[in-house]
């Protein structure tokens, strides 16, 4: 059994016949209209109301047939089996597995869904795709609660009047029908990278030669623009981290989640994976404007504001130029050379940083790489990849791909196209374009110009009506959900991914592909079959098409159908011409400031900002929840004048003023941001939003960047000013306290390469061995000893054989968080709201700790370390002893457990527990309104009067509940099981297996994991049975690396911590000052340093 | 008390010395006639204007308090201001505040009977009411903190379906356990000295139906031989089942603290430095009541509850407080003895304050100043005799007390191993009425016991009259001149 078991049909044979006479009946028009007839009227009952538990039964009925592999995408009568009949395959309360993938902009995302009784549940990533091999983002995870959303758009509105399907197809005609040559047809769209979608798109040029086609990402930054420039037409540049021994990134978060990139996560992370028998590590140099999660993983981290990249990256391709010897490079730098870009006291410091990093990008010709962010200008940009050719890289540490998308128009066309009058017709497919176009383009007022906007939205946005509900389109057609319609997609690797249905669509929502096919000439519902047809060509149709199809279902990909490379040949000229025609970015002139816009952790652009769980995640970095924040530098906001903040955590405002807009925003302080430039990040202030985007009553969720946003500036805006504003803002901050108060050596422990090397090559027993071990306080402690041996946990006769432990490679986290989703998902962990998170009341059973260190008090570049921390299972629990009613107990496979049902909630085991980690319900967070609390009105939201206030939680997320495990009312004391409801199915399987024995069998080794360990990018988190020594966890935790926490409390936990390894340039200026968190003697001499504006 | 010289030669019986005389426990020469009309007649007359003014005023408060525990119980542990670093905070020092308030009246009661010291006996019905009220306050915050309150029968130890017990290894249970014991006995010892006193108030009842409740309650004490040997008898048994209850209930109480692995709280020198604390916190709260109940508004009390009574508690205020003055010292000490850079953080860092990391080192301060310093003014007998000063000194130690509960409970808490689980605690506006509520309950209480028992225990005073006392001819004479007793108020005189 590997990870978790896909249980498909046994019977897929029969499904297949069927599936074929259907096939051919599907083609006849009479069929298509019965099934127009058919099917709005079991979805009828949805319109306007919450699932009734009527058509809820009816609903997972339908889903159960649509599962079945074979049956899959027949959305037909025959198979619209009640759930009562029951199907074969299914069994109560066992989950079945699907794979899809998750449309995203850099690539769709493989993945696996569960289903309970034809509702999905949890989403994983797909453990058979070589690229992701299981992993997956925190956008993937937290889509199911999309799907669940009870704010999603449940209506067709014709002009904001409630309408049908039926009336819209018929509009729809008619539209069409005017349509001519597609003059006035102009559609705008997301980035999906869906083979169906770009086919779909030339069917609908075929009908109409003159469609326009637009597509727009907020955040997408031009990279494809750039290497269209230097590599030619249709080639997408793809890192291969694995194969680089030296990265050097320019402004590139490429280890954030962007959206369908967890291959190259995973590929830099292999390079982290450090152990005495391979102990070679790649070395990561970072350049950027503020910490990132990539900047934390850095070996070298340089502050540069981001108008500054380009300079930066000139001084290193001169210096690389002048190594090679290739004249090109110092033609491009030339161009730079009027900017200063760093401040005289460190321009020393710098030039001998770029000057040493050069000779190690020099030194791995041909296994470095150096990543410029897509959002840099295009000069700059194409700097880099003049960089990556002269040191031999194209090829190796990058290659190239084929893409699937034609050209398409941008925004700005798209919107000048409306001004000149020749738009009729306006298809807005996704997409929020009233609230993140560049302001510049008042898109608002140029959709109201168009006469027929026809918008497929998921919600009801700022697209779709404006804030006071006056509609801004003709139609609004309700969106399906990915996990609720056909469609496919490429992944960032190039493999070919299918994207199939769980569940009916919840609210009759049509998905891209449906209305597309219309235009282009077909007929809704379409579904499945267009995505064969594109499968087929794909294919070539040779073989058994049907099994190919099931195969392709079954897998969620197509194994090798990436294209071969395309070789990547620098066009040195044309890059050179075009970079001459942009020019560098000019230095920002004294006394102002540079804004840079990101794309935001959790909410991305903006389009998950009605996903509470994402707003309640804290931000890997900064660790904010339900805000964003204007991040500033600690010299900065000293300069401004704004670096107080008080115990609420209330931080001070500015006010920043770029070109014509201004916009108010608090300031947080971000130790190791660049000074004068200012990072916003996008996504917040949405205004036409569902109730978890609005936020808490009166309080709202951050602040909309996208007003200071023009086409000219992107991505970042030199020359702001900015002013201290009034009032305070109070910000819900999960992590006061950002240093390590010198106890660095007892929790972040770490090292260099070198040290390591030593360490793993010692034999055991010696105390050099045992360096990781014997640090901080347990670097004093004598032996424990205790008066107790635990008779149960320790007896070699114990019943049960296992014994669950954990590891956590500090060395590879990110801190990217996608275990505190993953958790959240699969444990019903509740969202608080911002108010309660302000109170420090989040419920999250794993948080990931960020440190930042330095020495001698340096809040300007300190190092950064992030730590997941989740119940320890300690084996001498502190928390089991002091629980007066036996609430939390051990169990005999070593878990600390506990009983909802017996705990009274007398918080005592959470304040015995040493690494706080033990979550307290103090309100009904699941039955009551988290987001109602008014500021300064004692009886609102979750203070009201528990008699008279509203109870129990819209339907749809009831859906969402992971069925074995309890929902926890008010009053008890919850946390970190270690998955336990996967650990009891394990078990059951294993005992199922063994049938006539009654000792408790042994689960293989690795045969399934926790939530967090699963979801994993980097695969930091490791999950298993110490007592086997065929496990991964017990072989990492032998690791030299390994360690526990307050070892010297003998509280033995079941979590080993991996120490970090970093791996320094000794030639590096800042050599000698990494490791701040801990000295080599094992003490620590770490200064107590305030961060985050808060100490 | 008279010595005679065993000098045969001279046969003459000497006087003892003016300086060596006992001062009388009651002043003014008061027959035991007196002292029943006195004590008895606070119960027998209408209620007067100021006790109904008190009375409303404080019950208003209580009322305050039930409605902000209603409140509470009904939504959820999180009207009040604590989160996940700080899981107690003014719910538990409130809990440990009123039950060390809870420790003067049995130690008055039992311990000081034990050791003869007769004083006591004027002032022990009253302390131990107070005991009764502060643990009646107590009990209500373990009772209302947890989370699900309906469940909170788990405590007892009641196997359920399950076959469950509680957590006999959990010092909270132990609480349970060590509370209510000392409730219950205490309510027993209470209740069996007030037997003969109500004897008393049902003799002179004039009501119906205050003779047939004094008299359900009085037990049919007929003050007979057997009745006095069997009630001495059963208040000594008593008094020695109470006394290893006063130094064993806070023990206990500490336990919740030393027991655990938390910086701060994990010490060895709580259980005494915490039973120090409770009679320091006790004595005070004595001293804060009496004194305006003798001094304001019941006169007569002056000469049984005397200037002396209040030197002696200040004597045991200014003993217990240095013994918390030392703990104090002592922590500290071994925080720095003991290396761990843990325990010197909680501290020196979090408490003492010795750079910026400390957020609640105004605590410490104010609760250093009130316990340790300015007790020590209680050196000087003046300050002992002042009624103001006494007064005044009361108060710091009240505050002081609840102070060193909520230092040990939320600097703990706060700022413990992990700085990155730090956090704030601040209280919200319920868990502050519901702290001033029991106040009104405290008081309400107390103001219903003066008014319908009697608040000092006239049997036992009597009996340290020197009428009681066969052999007592002449002990007291003259000493008036030299102890001048506290004159009663004009009006007083003027209306006895």
């Amino acid at each position: 059994m590997s990870k978790r078991v896909f249980h498909h049909p046994p019977e897929a044979q029969s499904g297949r016949k069927y599936w074929r006479s259907l096939g051919q009946l599907e083609k006849t028009p009479e069929f298509n209209r019965w099934l127009e007839k058919e099917f709005p009227q079991g979805a009828a009952e949805f319109q306007g109301g919450e699932v009734s538990r009527r058509n809820f039964l009816q609903l997972m009925g339908a889903s159960m047939a649509l599962a079945g592999l074979s049956f899959a995408s027949c959305r037909r009568q025959l198979n619209l089996v009640p759930f009562t009949k029951g199907v074969e395959w299914s069994i109560p309360g066992k989950a079945l597995f699907y794979a899809t993938s998750m449309p995203a902009r850099r690539g769709a995302e493989p993945l696996v869904v569960a289903t309970y009784d034809g509702r999905p549940t949890k989403i994983e990533g797909n453990p058979t795709h070589p690229a992701t091999a299981g992993a997956s983002s925190i956008w993937a995870q937290s889509a199911i609660l999309d799907l669940y959303d009870p704010d999603r758009s449940r209506d067709f509105l014709n002009k904001g009047q409630k309408s049908d399907s039926l009336k819209f197809t018929k509009a729809l005609d008619e539209i069409l029908a005017s349509g001519g040559d597609g003059s006035g047809i102009a559609f705008l769209v997301e980035r999906n990278h869906s083979p169906t979608r770009e086919r779909l798109r030339a069917l609908a040029e075929k009908k109409f030669p003159k469609l326009s086609w637009c597509v727009y990402e907020p955040t997408g930054g031009i990279s494809d623009e750039v290497s269209r420039v230097a590599f030619g037409d249709g080639i997408l540049v793809t890192p291969q981290l694995d194969k680089a021994d030296v990265i050097m990134a320019v402004d590139c978060d490429f280890l954030s989640n962007s959206g369908g990139n967890l291959d190259q996560i995973r590929q830099f992370s292999s390079r982290r994976k450090v152990s005495a028998t391979d102990s070679k590590m790649n070395r990561l140099y970072v350049v950027e404007n503020r910490y990132t999660v990539t900047g934390g993983m850095a070996d070298h981290r340089l502050r540069v504001p981001a108008s500054q990249a380009g300079a930066f990256l000139a001084a290193l391709a001169n210096a690389i130029g002048a190594a090679t010897k290739n004249s090109e490079l110092a033609d491009l730098a030339k161009a730079w050379s009027a900017n200063t870009p760093f401040a005289d006291g460190d321009k020393k410091y710098v030039e001998n940083w770029v000057s040493v990093s050069a000779s190690d990008l020099l030194a791995s010709k041909g296994k470095s790489v150096v990543l410029v962010g897509d959002r840099q200008p295009a000069a700059v940009q194409l700097l880099g990849h003049a960089i990556n050719s002269a040191l031999g890289n194209l090829g190796k540490t990058l290659i190239g791909r084929r893409t699937i998308e034609k050209p398409a128009l941008t925004i700005e066309q798209l919107a000048a196209a409306i001004d000149a009058k020749s738009v009729k017709a306006l298809f807005i497919l996704g997409g929020n374009p009233v609230y993140n176009a560049p302001a510049d383009l008042k898109w608002a007022e140029k959709q109201a110009t168009v006469p027929h906007v026809v918008r497929l939205g998921y919600h009801e946005d700022e697209t779709s009506k404006s804030e006071q509900g006056t509609p801004r389109v003709e139609w609004h057609v309700p969106m399906a959900h990915f996990l609720e319609a056909w469609s496919d997609g490429v992944a960032n690797d190039g493999s070919y991914t299918s994207v199939q249905p769980m569940i009916l669509p919840l609210f009759d929502g049509w998905s891209e592909l449906d209305l597309l096919s219309i235009v282009a000439g077909g007929q809704k519902p379409a579904g499945a079959e267009l995505v064969q047809e594109t499968f087929g060509e794909r294919t070539g149709g040779a073989g058994d098409f049907t099994a190919a199809w099931a195969k392709f279902l079954h897998d969620g990909f197509i194994a090798d159908s990436a294209p071969a490379p395309e070789a990547l040949s620098y066009k040195g000229s044309e890059a050179a011409a075009y970079a001459a025609k942009a020019g560098p970015v000019p230095a920002a002139a004294a006394g102002t400031f540079e804004v840079v816009f990101a794309a935001d952790s959790k909410v991305d652009d903006g389009r998950f900002a009605n996903n509470g769980w994402l707003q309640e995640l804290p931000d890997p970095i900064t660790k904010l929840t339900w805000d964003n924040a204007a991040l500033i530098s600690p010299a900065t906001a000293e300069s401004l004048g704004i670096a107080e903040y008080d115990l609420h955590m209330r931080v001070k405002r500015i006010t920043i003023k770029a070109g014509e807009a201004t916009l108010t925003v608090p300031a947080l302080i971000s130790p190791g941001a660049a000074d004068n430039s200012i990072t916003l990040p996008l996504g917040y202030g949405r205004t036409v939003v569902g109730r978890v985007g609005r936020g808490t009553a009166n309080l709202g969720t951050g602040f909309n960047a996208y007003l200071l946003r023009t086409s000219q500036n992107p991505y970042f805006v030199t020359g702001a000013t900015v002013t201290p504003a009034d009032g305070m803002y109070e910000m819900g901050v999960t992590q006061e306290h950002a240093s390590m108060e010198g106890r660095g050596a007892d929790f972040t422990r770490e090292a260099t390469l070198t040290q390591y090397n030593i360490v793993a090559k010692e034999p055991e027993g010696t105390p050099t061995s045992a360096y990781f071990q014997k640090m901080g306080m347990d670097a004093h402690n004598p032996k424990n000893v205790s008066l107790y041996s635990h008779p149960p946990l320790n007896s070699p006769t114990s019943i049960d054989p296992h014994a669950w432990g954990m590891t956590v490679d500090l060395n590879s986290c990110t801190g990217c968080s996608a275990c505190m989703i993953a958790c959240q998902a699969e444990n019903n962990i509740p969202i608080v709201g911002k108010e309660q998170v302000i109170d420090n009341r989040e419920m999250h059973w794993i948080r990931v700790d960020r440190y930042y260190a330095s020495e001698n008090n340096d809040l300007k570049d300190p190092e950064l370390i992030s730590q997941p921390l989740m119940c320890q299972h300690c084996e001498n629990a502190p928390c089991e002893t002091v629980c007066p009613v036996n609430a939390t107990v051990h169990s005999e496979d070593g878990l600390n457990v506990m009983a909802y049902n017996r705990c009274i909630g007398t918080r005592y085991c959470a304040n015995n527990c040493p690494f706080k980690v033990r979550r307290f319900n103090f309100f009904d967070y699941n039955q009551r309104d988290v987001l109602g609390h008014k500021k300064g009105h004692p009886f609102t939201g979750l203070y009201k009067w528990n008699l008279t206030s509203d109870k129990g939680m819209p339907d749809t997320l009831k859906m969402q509940k992971n069925p074995n495990v309890t929902v926890r009312m008010r009053g008890v004391m919850e946390k970190c099981t270690f998955c336990v409801q996967r650990i009891q199915e394990a078990k059951i399987t294993a005992k199922a297996h063994s049938r006539d024995t009654d000792a408790i069998p042994r689960v293989p080794a690795n045969a399934f994991t926790t939530a967090c360990a699963q979801v994993c990018p980097t695969d930091a988190i490791t999950f298993g049975d110490i007592n086997n020594p065929e496990s991964n966890v017990s072989k990492i935790k032998a690791d030299a690396r390994g360690y526990r926490l307050l070892e010297y409390l003998n509280v033995s936990t079941r979590v080993w911590y991996l120490a970090r390894i970093r791996n320094p340039n000794p030639q590096m200026p800042d050599a000698g000052k990494l490791g701040a968190f801990i000295h080599p003697a094992g003490e620590t001499n770490e200064a107590a340093t305030p961060t985050g504006g808060h100490s | 008390m008279s010595q005679v010289l065993d000098d045969p030669a001279s046969e003459v019986t000497l006087e003892t010395p003016v300086d060596l005389r006992r001062i009388p426990l009651v002043a003014n020469k008061r027959d035991l006639h007196w002292i029943t009309e006195h004590v008895s007649r606070i119960c027998e007359g209408p209620a007067p204007f100021w006790w109904w003014v008190c009375f409303l005023i404080t019950s208003i408060v209580a009322c305050i308090g039930l409605f902000c525990i209603g409140y509470q119980i009904s939504n959820g542990v999180g009207t009040w201001g604590e989160n996940h670093p700080a899981g107690w905070a003014w719910d538990i020092t409130n809990f440990v505040f009123w039950i060390g308030i809870g420790h003067a009246g049995t130690l008055i009661s039992a311990i000081l009977f034990l050791c003869r010291q007769k004083w006591r006996t004027s002032i022990n019905r009253a302390a131990e009411a107070m005991t009764l009220f502060a643990v009646v306050c107590a009990a209500i915050f373990p009772g209302i903190h947890v989370g699900r309150v309906w469940y909170a029968w788990f405590l007892a130890p009641v196997p359920n379906a399950n076959g469950i017990w509680p957590n006999f290894r959990s010092p909270l249970l132990w609480d349970v356990f060590a509370v209510s014991t000392y409730f219950t006995v205490s309510v027993l010892f209470w209740y069996t000295g007030l037997v003969p006193d109500l004897g008393t108030l049902r003799d002179r009842a004039k009501s119906r139906a205050a003779k047939y409740l004094y008299g359900i309650f009085a037990l049919g004490w007929r003050g007979s031989n057997r009745h006095w040997r069997h009630y001495e008898l059963a208040y000594l048994i008593l008094a020695g089942i109470s006394t290893p209850l006063v130094l064993s209930v806070h023990s206990v109480v500490s336990f919740d603290f030393a027991a655990s692995i938390l910086p701060g709280w994990h010490t060895t020198i709580f259980p005494p430095y915490f039973v120090a604390g409770a009679i320091f916190g006790g004595f005070a709260m004595v001293l804060t009541i009496l004194l305006p109940a003798r001094y304001l508004v019941y006169p007569q009390l002056r000469d049984l509850v005397t200037v002396d009574h209040v030197d002696k508690m200040a004597k045991i205020i200014l003993l217990t407080g240095s013994i918390v003055g030392y703990a104090y010292m002592m922590e500290l000490f071994v925080a720095y003895y003991s290396g761990n850079k843990f325990e010197c953080f909680t501290f020196f860092h979090a408490r003492f304050n010795t750079d910026h990391s400390g957020w609640y080192q105004w605590a410490y301060w104010w609760m250093m100043f009130c316990n340790v310093v300015s007790p020590q003014i209680f050196w000087f007998k003046w300050a002992r005799r002042n009624l103001i000063v006494v007064f005044i000194v009361c108060m710091f130690v009240n505050v002081g007390m609840w102070f060193e509960r909520f230092v040990i409970i939320v600097t703990s808490l706060a700022q413990d191993f992990l700085p990155s689980s730090w956090g704030h605690y601040f209280p919200s506006w319920v868990e502050v009425w519901t702290f001033v509520g029991t106040f009104g309950i405290f008081l309400s209480l107390f103001l219903l016991f003066m008014r319908f028992l009697p608040m000092v225990a006239m049997s036992e005073v009597k009996i340290v009259t020197p009428e009681a006392d066969p052999h007592a001819h002449g002990s007291g004479v003259g000493i008036d001149a030299h102890h001048p007793v506290e004159a009663a108020s004009d009006s007083y005189k003027q209306s006895h």
